[in-house]
């Protein structure tokens, strides 16, 4: 199963998707906001998948993407978003975003995309 | 008018000196009868005739220089009249052919109509009152725009920051029915409350943003060639299991060799599951639902008709505004939003489609989606 770095605000929602994640045998390591996504991100031992909130304070998803992009770190992102899919704008071009999660989460959707980006 | 007067007193004198000349006759012709000095009466006789005759002739003259005079006179003031009004018209008619001119836009929605102020007093305060009046309307309108946009701005923002908790409640009410064995059965079947309401209020709050969106003109679509039977089959495989829990008969009936349609696959796939959700929760248990579609020749017509109920004319004719919706008995039990179909019609619309209602009470109900084809004009290339 794969290895997810999980990034969201919400001590809720982190429950929520760790617990769900873990039940489908992921191993799961959380960070609250974009700061603490590029700081527990390394080039030497990157996850599997990163599943990352779009908007967090401090640094948002898109902007912890954007740095780690920029240091050659491909790992495939899935971004969280509220906004369903016609807000997600075009300006997030060349950050090789591999899908939008709409809240709220459908769940087997999510599934399905973790086991065809971890396939290989 | 002095002319006139002193007419009026020759007449008077005419009058005056024809009856004297009479009396003199009358007392002449009296001495004539008896017989006194009957030359001399005789001669006055003719001469108080001659006389009379050579008043008439007077007066009468007088009487045609006087119709003359005024004659002149009424065409001198009629002249003078025409003169004058052709001026104030003249000086009117601009002024007024630019109020008509901005009437005529603002009527038109160009708020920024105004008027030269200018000509007569009248006119000119028309052009002021007028101005007055489109600036008010400016304002009015400029406080209406704003309203409407942060009215749009919080559907947006509202939606969006209820979303976080929706997907909690309804990430927690999935996950303990993950573990529905350890439930007991009333546990269970409370949780599933909680996820049905769930559902209903997160369709709510796509349904509010897709309006805000229409209304804020940001509801957009990324049309692009798009297998139509797929596209139909997709949408009533998606609905199948809500019509089999009711024991209702799902047909469909896709004319083979449809062409493709420039659409937003999600979005037209949205309008048929919720022309078929509304099939299914309207019509009664065991009701039969069908599909059809086919190609006219320009456009791909897909007919969602069902036998229930039908629609009451006054019904049909709000059906695709805002919170219409059936009647009060049948929305308790429906948990529609009454935002689909006006979602669903400007889907459609945004397509270049329509999207129409048909229905007899007791007949049940035709609705009719019309989007446009890619049509490969082949005697073009020939």
């Amino acid at each position: 199963m794969a290895r997810i770095l999980l990034a969201d605000d919400s001590e809720t929602i982190l429950l929520l998707l760790r617990t769900r994640l873990e039940m489908e045998g992921h191993e799961v390591e959380t960070a609250v906001d974009g700061q603490e996504v590029v700081d527990k991100v390394s080039a030497a031992a990157p996850p599997d998948v990163l599943l990352l909130d779009a908007m967090m304070p401090r640094k948002s998803g898109i902007d912890a993407l954007r740095e780690l992009r920029a240091t050659g770190i491909d790992t495939p992102a899935l971004i969280v978003s509220a906004h369903t899919e016609g807000d997600n704008g075009a300006d997030h071009a060349g950050l090789a975003i591999d899908a939008y999660i709409t809240k709220p989460i459908d769940f087997d959707q999510l599934f399905a995309k973790i086991a065809e980006l971890t396939e290989n | 008018m002095i002319g006139v007067a002193r007419f009026l007193q020759q007449r008077q004198d005419y009058e005056n000196a024809t009856a004297r000349s009479y009396q003199r006759e009358i007392e002449a012709r009296t001495r004539l009868s008896q017989g006194e000095h009957p030359a001399a009466a005789r001669a006055a006789v003719i001469s108080q005739q001659q006389k009379r005759q050579v008043l008439r002739d007077e007066i009468s003259s007088e009487t045609r220089d006087t119709a003359l005079l005024v004659g002149a006179g009424l065409i001198a003031g009629l002249t003078g009249a025409a003169l004058l009004f052709t001026g104030l018209i003249s000086s009117m008619r601009r002024p007024l052919e630019d109020l008509v001119e901005a009437s005529g836009r603002l009527a038109g929605g160009d708020l920024d109509a105004r008027v030269q102020i200018g000509g007569l007093s009248e006119t000119a305060t028309l052009g002021g009152a007028f101005n007055e009046m489109a600036e008010e309307l400016q304002r009015r309108a400029g406080e209406r725009d704003q309203l409407d946009r942060m009215k749009d701005e919080f559907v947006l923002t509202a939606s969006h920051e209820l979303r976080s908790p929706l997907t909690s409640v309804q990430g927690f009410a999935e996950l303990l029915l993950l573990e529905r064995e350890k439930l007991s059965p009333r546990q269970a079947e409370t949780v599933e409350v909680i996820l049905d309401n769930t559902r209903h209020l997160v369709r709510l709050l796509n349904d509010l943003l897709d309006l805000a969106r229409s209304d804020a003109g940001r509801l957009t679509i990324k049309p692009e060639p798009t297998d139509a039977t797929g596209l139909i089959e997709d949408a009533v495989r998606t609905m199948r299991a809500q019509f089999d829990a009711r024991a209702q008969r799902l047909r469909q009936e896709i004319e083979s060799g449809l062409p493709q349609l420039e659409a937003d696959r999600d979005r037209i796939r949205q309008v048929l599951v919720n022309l078929l959700t509304n099939a299914n929760e309207y019509c009664p248990e065991g009701a039969g639902i069908e599909v059809k579609a086919h190609f006219t020749g320009a456009d791909v017509e897909i007919d969602v008709i069902d036998d229930g109920p039908g629609i009451p004319g006054q019904q049909l004719e709000h059906i695709f505004e805002r919170f219409s919706r059936g009647d009060a008995g049948e929305t308790q039990r429906v948990g529609g939003t009454g935002l689909g179909l006006a979602i669903s019609k400007s889907l459609v619309e945004l397509h270049g489609g329509t999207l129409g209602a048909e229905s007899v009470v007791g007949q049940g109900a035709t609705f009719r989606v019309r989007l446009p084809a890619i049509v490969h004009d082949r005697a073009k290339v020939t």
